[in-house]
Formats: C-alpha cells, sequence, structure tokens
C-alpha cells in the first residue's frame, strides 16, 4: 500500500510541475511580448507596476531563468498580482474559494449519490422501460450545456413559478446582517438553482460509470452464489454488488472535480453567484494573465490533492491495495 | 424500417463484393453492417437522424426561404410566432434564421475539432502501442497528465491567449481532447499486439512498421470512427461553453455564441437564448447517442445491454 501510495504521488508532482511548466509556456510562447503579456495590453498599468512585474517575474531575462524565476515564485505561494484588480492573485482566489465550494461540495456529493443508485436501479432491471428511461434521462443531462440548463431553470422556477430567487448570494434587504438565521436560509435559497443545475450535470457521469459496472458485476459467480444461498435481490445488489461497483465511482469523484470545477465557474456567471466564476470572466474580459495563470493552477492543484484523498481512501478500501 | 435497410444491405453487399474490388468491398459492406446496426438500434437511430438532419440543414441552409440571419430590423424582441416564428432579437434579426445557420458554425467547428483531435490521438496512440519503450513511457506519462488537468481551463488559458476567431478554438478544442483518443487507441493496439496473427507476422520478420500499418491501422479505424463521433459532441459543448464566456468567434455566430447574447436579456426575451440551446442540446444529444450505438456495436459484448 505504501509504495502503491507513493508512486501516485510521485506522479502527482509531476502533474504539477508540468502545469506550471504549461502555464509558463503557453504565456511565453504565445506571439507578442511577454513584458505586455504580464503588464497588460490595455495600457492604462503604472510605470511602477510595470517595473514592478519586469524585476520580478524576470522578463528581461532568458527563457529557462524567466521559467525557474516563476517556479520559485509559485512555490512560495506568490501568483503574482492581477493588473485588473491591484491585488495578489492568491488572495483574490483564496477569498472566492469558499463561495464556490459552497455550491461545488453539495452538487458532487449528491451528484455521486443520485447516479450511482439510478444506476444500480438501471442496471438491475436493464432493457425495462425504466432503465431506458432513465439511461435517456441521464444521456439528456450529459448533454445538456450547464449555463443553458441554468438559464432555463431561472426561468421556469424563478421567473414562472417565483419559487426561488434567480440570482445573487444574498438578497438586498438582508445584505450585512451576518449571523442570523434569516441571512443563512436566504444564502440556502439562492443556492438551489446553482446546486441543482450543478448536480445534474455531475451526475450522468457516475450513473454511466456505475450501471455499466453494476451489469458486470452482475454475472459474476459470487451473485450466483448468493442468490443460490436464498439472499433476497435487494440484499445482494445493495450490500454486495453496489459496494463493488462503488470502487471506480469513486476514482471519478476526484477525476471529476475539474470539470464539476469548470461547471462551476460557468454556471457562476449565470447565477451571479459571487465565487471564482466572475473573477475568471473579469480575468477574460480584461486579458488579466497573471490571474488567469493563477486560477488554472489553484483549480488543477485542488484536483492534484483531491485525486491524492481520493487514492488514500480507495487504497483502504480496496483489500488487493491495502494488503498488496 | 429496420427490414427495409436489411434487405438493401444484402443487395447492395452481394453486387459490391461479386463486381468491386475486394477492399472497396469490404469498406462498403462494412459500413453497411453497421448502418443496418443503427436503424435497429433505437437511440443509434434517434442519433442517426438528428445528425444527418442538422448535417442537410447545414449543408442546404443558404437555399432555404429564410431571411437573412444577419438582417437588422426595425422589430426588436418581438415574441415567438407569427412572420419570425423563433422572434427576432435585439437588433431585429430573425432567431430561426440565425439558428439555423448557426448550425453550420457549429457543426463544421465541432467536426473539424473532433476529426483533429482523434488524427493526433490515434497516431500518437498507435505510436506509443507498437514501439512501446521509452516513446510508450514519455506518451502515458503525458496522458497521464493530461487526465489529471482540468481542461476547461487549459483551454481557456490557450484561448484567450490566442485571438478569438474559428481556427483558434477548433486548435484549441483539438489541443485539448486528443489524450482521451491516445489512451484508448493505446490500450488496443497493446491487446492488438498480442493477437496470434500479429505475433505470426512478426516470426516471418515483419517490421514494426510493417506490422502497425498493416495489422494494426485496419483493426483501429473503427475503435477511431467512434470516438471521433463521441469527440464531436465534446467538442460541441467546449465551444459552446468558451463562446458563452466571450471567446467565441463574433463573425460566424455558433449556438454557443448566441446564447452568450441573449443570457443579459433571459428576463426580457428568453427565446434568444432558449432556441439555440435547445438545438445545440439536441444534436450533442444525437453525436452522444449515435457514439454510444457505434460503441456498442463495435463491442458485442455489450449489445445485449
Amino acid at each position: 500500500m505504501k509504495t502503491y501510495l507513493l508512486n501516485r504521488i510521485l506522479g502527482s508532482f509531476l502533474v504539477l510541475i508540468s502545469v506550471l511548466v504549461i502555464n509558463f509556456l503557453v504565456v511565453n510562447l504565445a506571439p507578442g511580448n511577454p513584458v505586455i503579456f504580464m503588464g497588460g495590453e490595455t495600457g492604462l498599468v503604472s510605470k511602477e507596476y510595470m517595473d514592478y512585474m519586469m524585476k520580478k517575474w524576470g522578463l528581461d531575462k532568458p527563457v529557462h531563468e524567466r521559467l525557474l524565476l516563476y517556479m520559485y515564485n509559485v512555490l512560495q505561494g506568490d501568483l503574482g498580482i492581477s493588473y485588473r484588480y491591484l491585488e495578489p492573485v492568491s488572495k483574490l482566489i483564496l477569498e472566492r474559494i469558499p463561495t464556490t465550494l459552497m455550491i461545488t461540495v453539495p452538487s458532487i456529493i449528491l451528484g455521486f449519490i443520485i447516479g450511482t443508485l439510478l444506476a444500480t436501479i438501471s442496471a438491475n432491471r436493464a432493457g425495462s422501460i425504466l432503465d431506458s428511461f432513465l439511461s435517456t434521462f441521464a444521456m439528456v443531462f450529459h448533454s445538456v450545456p450547464l449555463f443553458w440548463l441554468g438559464i432555463v431553470l431561472i426561468n421556469v422556477f424563478s421567473v414562472n413559478l417565483k419559487l426561488v430567487p434567480a440570482t445573487g448570494m444574498v438578497s438586498a434587504q438582508l445584505m450585512g446582517k451576518t449571523g442570523s438565521f434569516e441571512y443563512y436560509l436566504d444564502i440556502v435559497k439562492h443556492a438551489i438553482l446553482p446546486i441543482t443545475t450543478l448536480t445534474l450535470g455531475v451526475f450522468p457521469a457516475y450513473f454511466r460509470l456505475t450501471k455499466s459496472v453494476v451489469m458486470d458485476q452482475l454475472t459474476e459467480d459470487y451473485v450466483l452464489t448468493l442468490q443460490a444461498m436464498g439472499l433476497p435481490k435487494f440484499k445482494i445488489l445493495y450490500k454486495h454488488v453496489l459496494r463493488n461497483a462503488l470502487l471506480p465511482a469513486i476514482t471519478l469523484l476526484g477525476l471529476q472535480l475539474g470539470f464539476a470545477f469548470a461547471g462551476a465557474a460557468i454556471i457562476e456567471n449565470v447565477f451571479a453567484w459571487p465565487g471564482i466564476g466572475g473573477l475568471m470572466l473579469n480575468a477574460i474580459s480584461a486579458r488579466d494573465y497573471p490571474l488567469i495563470m493563477g486560477i488554472f493552477l489553484f483549480v488543477t492543484t485542488m484536483v492534484i490533492v483531491a485525486n491524492i484523498l481520493v487514492d488514500i481512501v480507495y487504497s483502504y478500501l480496496d483489500p488487493r491495495i491495502r494488503r498488496g | 424500417m429496420g427490414k427495409t435497410v436489411t434487405r438493401v444491405t444484402k443487395v447492395v453487399q452481394t453486387q459490391v463484393l461479386m463486381n468491386g474490388t475486394r477492399r472497396v468491398g469490404r469498406i462498403i459492406s462494412s459500413l453497411l453492417n453497421a448502418i443496418n446496426y443503427l436503424v435497429r438500434d433505437k437511440s443509434g437511430l434517434f442519433g442517426l437522424t438528428i445528425v444527418v438532419a442538422t448535417g442537410v440543414i447545414a449543408l442546404t441552409i443558404h437555399m432555404w426561404p429564410l431571411p437573412n440571419p444577419d438582417a437588422m430590423d426595425y422589430t426588436p424582441f418581438l415574441s415567438p410566432g407569427g412572420e419570425h416564428l423563433f422572434g427576432t432579437d435585439r437588433y431585429g434579426r430573425d432567431v430561426l434564421s440565425r439558428v439555423l445557420w448557426g448550425a453550420r458554425v457549429s457543426i463544421s467547428v465541432g467536426l473539424a475539432a473532433a476529426f483533429s483531435a482523434s488524427l493526433i490521438g490515434t497516431i500518437i496512440g498507435m505510436i506509443a502501442g507498437t514501439y512501446g519503450g521509452l516513446v510508450d513511457t514519455v506518451v502515458s506519462r503525458i496522458i497521464e497528465i493530461f487526465m489529471m488537468i482540468p481542461t476547461f481551463f487549459l483551454a481557456l488559458l490557450i484561448a484567450v491567449i490566442m485571438r478569438p476567431n474559428v481556427y483558434n478554438l477548433i486548435f484549441v478544442v483539438a489541443v485539448t481532447s486528443w489524450p482521451t483518443v491516445a489512451r484508448v487507441i493505446r490500450a488496443q493496439v497493446l491487446s492488438l499486439k498480442e493477437r496470434l496473427y500479429v505475433e505470426v507476422s512478426q516470426a516471418f520478420g515483419a517490421s514494426k512498421r510493417f506490422i502497425m500499418v498493416k495489422h494494426i491501422m485496419p483493426a483501429i479505424v473503427p475503435l477511431t470512427l467512434s470516438y471521433t463521433v463521441l469527440l464531436v459532441s465534446n467538442a460541441m459543448l467546449l465551444e459552446a461553453g468558451l463562446s458563452y464566456l466571450g471567446l467565441g468567434d463574433p463573425n460566424y455566430p455558433s449556438w454557443g455564441r448566441m446564447i452568450y447574447e441573449g443570457q443579459q436579456l433571459i428576463f426580457r426575451a428568453y427565446w434568444i437564448s432558449l432556441f439555440p440551446g435547445l438545438f445545440l442540446t439536441i444534436n450533442v444529444l444525437g453525436w452522444n447517442f449515435l457514439g454510444d450505438a457505434l460503441t456498442r456495436y463495435l463491442n458485442p459484448r455489450r449489445r445485449a445491454y
């Protein structure tokens, strides 16, 4: 188990280094002057800022020295300064990330539960009307662009039915009243639509994977043995088959985090949810490269860390690795 | 429908096999077999219908009696119905016409990106699988890295730095999605290499290149095709996502770009973003169903399900 984990962590480290290199290369190999890239094209940035950037990123030095300097800076937690906000990139990202996690984490958990449960139901009755209904249902949400789904949900549930607020995180009249019960209830109400959208976008992956695994598992000998022993179908399915089928889904949990973050970043703009998505959109429209690079790096790091955690859980759950 | 197709298939197959050269005959006959399977498979038929219908629209749209998609009128924000079936947008342009013209942009971007991605992926995967050794180690590492990296954010970074236009979008989508194909193809090549006929060929002294071109490539093509189909839907979604964030090509309105233009107006004129989104979703769904059905066709173990 130790060598397995060590191997995985080493691999993750390699991924991190390559992301740093990719990040650096994309900006430095792009046509145009990296000084202009890093300093903004708008010409609105002050001379002091340009000088600071020149020195900080060594923009007058050769490429390989710049790469090392960039890595050195990043490893110290210094992602540079955003010229749109004129604040450190790491501070900007860290401020916004909790709000993004507020919709990402519940969606992934809900998507995992809904996806695997529906998949088990579907696989158990493969070929039935229920199965084709559920599979089509999953396929539709596998295909729908999440931002558009968000727009449709706003139209139906906020504009027409007036059940939940459409955009923002807190209503105007409750702004600043942190700590009160109404304040948190209001946040929950605002979070319902974004979380629903993201859950619908995340669950099909678990559904598709788990369904095929459960169907493979159902043909295994141990299922036949359990049936012969007279165990009820329900127990075989949920106590034995699903347990085995969950292992690949758990791996997907880590791999899908990047997708979930991307989805969150996009739909935050639909719902005006004040997380990392709005930051990203502003960075794009202002061509704020340090900020865009920072977000890419930060999200990748989170995905890598999550994958290591998943590996630890996995190696604990899978006896073949635990004892091997 | 299924029966007619089967009958036609049989007739054409015998004709081709009798009169054509053997290779052409084989290709046409296996294509017909695939189509024969697809029209009998419910979701396959659905996917095929959507893909063909949209393809026909995209190819013939300039002949349709529709208003010019860029023609502005003094009647903005007309609700759907009447003269403008899908309403008009904020410049008074006909939404129906724009959506149907958008098929051309979205389909071509999706197809071009998917083809380039699977071409790159197949070549790299095939070389890594056939030659093994150091090449394989390096390629596998690169694929592993790409599997971890959140591709959407990478695509975003590249798209921001390159100017937004259709060709750059295709490039971005292709560059970020080839590793999935390379991974599958490499695995397939590794299993093909174990087959008896490859071993026999090796024993006769065939070179690795000969084996790759003569034995492995023909066996890989169907798999590549089914992955290309699945990649089209991916590419369309990725393009839409980038367009939605304002990174699309303003000169070629794709469906993603139209949703982007309509989203600030959802409270005033929902139809501007509703219809392009609907067409995008249905098309992605069609390609996904088609791709899944093809995968089932190629992997008979899955067919029974």
